[in-house]
């Protein structure tokens, strides 16, 4: 059974990276990272319910700091949206070229 | 070996919603699909006996992480002719190549992987697995100092937001 939801999981994470390849909107790609956060959620679980009792919470502790971490990334990250946005006028990456070498 | 359909349509509703949360042209239109993702994923969540983690899935992404998106994407009002261009076609099919070829390595190796897992263990869960007593005792014992560090991260998110989205003083 826990094949079936590896399958999902990279599904999931190939689907958000595609996002991140494919699309100029600032705002869909951080969405698109959180798809694959989410891609990588379900592994974890999945492996945790399949070794059980031997190390089903170490499996789920690592989902809940997964969980943090994407919400504190997603807070910086539109943040850093805001402050481009209101410094540039876009949220367009193909705009954000001013380090380029 | 057979496919629990409850599963199989929560997997399907979340992929699909994915997919559309990636290709919509419109933010909006893609935060409301990725609600329908994370609503499929949490009842993924609950087929792996995981009512916490489902429970906590919805809290954050749903609750803080999508509202989130739709305040900025409230804020920055974008009208449609705003939206970035997209890439052409071709480079689109790329990326698109590209992802398949990453799912594939993904996939295929972690389902062979799977199977020979399924070999070498049984598939015991104990009585209590997902609960929140369960996952409360790692969380507060081996992993408390984590735990603790996790809220430094967090509390230096807010800074870091508050500091990074503040208008400049004139």
């Amino acid at each position: 059974m826990i094949s079936n939801y590896l399958v999902l999981s990279a599904a999931l994470f190939a689907v958000g990276a595609f996002g991140v390849l494919a699309r100029r909107n600032l705002l869909i790609m951080l969405m698109s990272v959180e798809l694959m956060l989410n891609g990588v959620n379900v592994a974890l679980l999945a492996f945790a319910r399949h070794w059980g009792s031997a190390g089903g919470q170490h499996g789920q502790v690592f989902v809940i700091m997964v969980m943090g971490v994407a919400a504190a990334e997603v807070a910086v990250g539109l943040a850093i949206l805001i402050a481009v946005f209101r410094n540039k006028k876009t949220v367009d990456t193909g705009d954000l070229g001013s380090m380029k070498g | 070996m057979g496919i629990d359909p409850v599963f199989a349509l929560a997997a399907a509703v979340s992929v699909v919603s994915g997919l559309m949360t990636v290709t919509r042209r419109n933010p909006v239109y893609s935060a409301v699909w990725m609600l329908a993702c994370f609503i499929a994923l949490a009842v993924v969540y609950l087929r792996l006996d995981a009512p916490f983690l489902a429970a906590m899935h919805v809290l954050v992404y749903t609750g803080a992480i999508l509202v989130l998106f739709l305040f900025v994407i409230m804020l920055l009002n974008l009208k449609p002719e705003e939206f970035p261009p997209e890439p052409s076609l071709p480079a689109k099919g790329v990326c698109a190549l590209l992802c398949l070829g990453l799912f594939g390595l993904l996939a295929v190796p972690m389902w062979f992987a799977a199977v020979e897992l399924q070999g070498g263990t049984i598939d015991a869960k104990g009585p209590a697995f997902g609960g929140v007593e369960y996952v409360g005792e790692a969380l507060f014992g081996p992993y408390a100092l984590p735990f603790e560090l996790m809220s430094v991260l967090i509390m230096v998110a807010i800074f870091g937001g508050v500091v990074l989205a503040r208008r400049k003083a004139a």
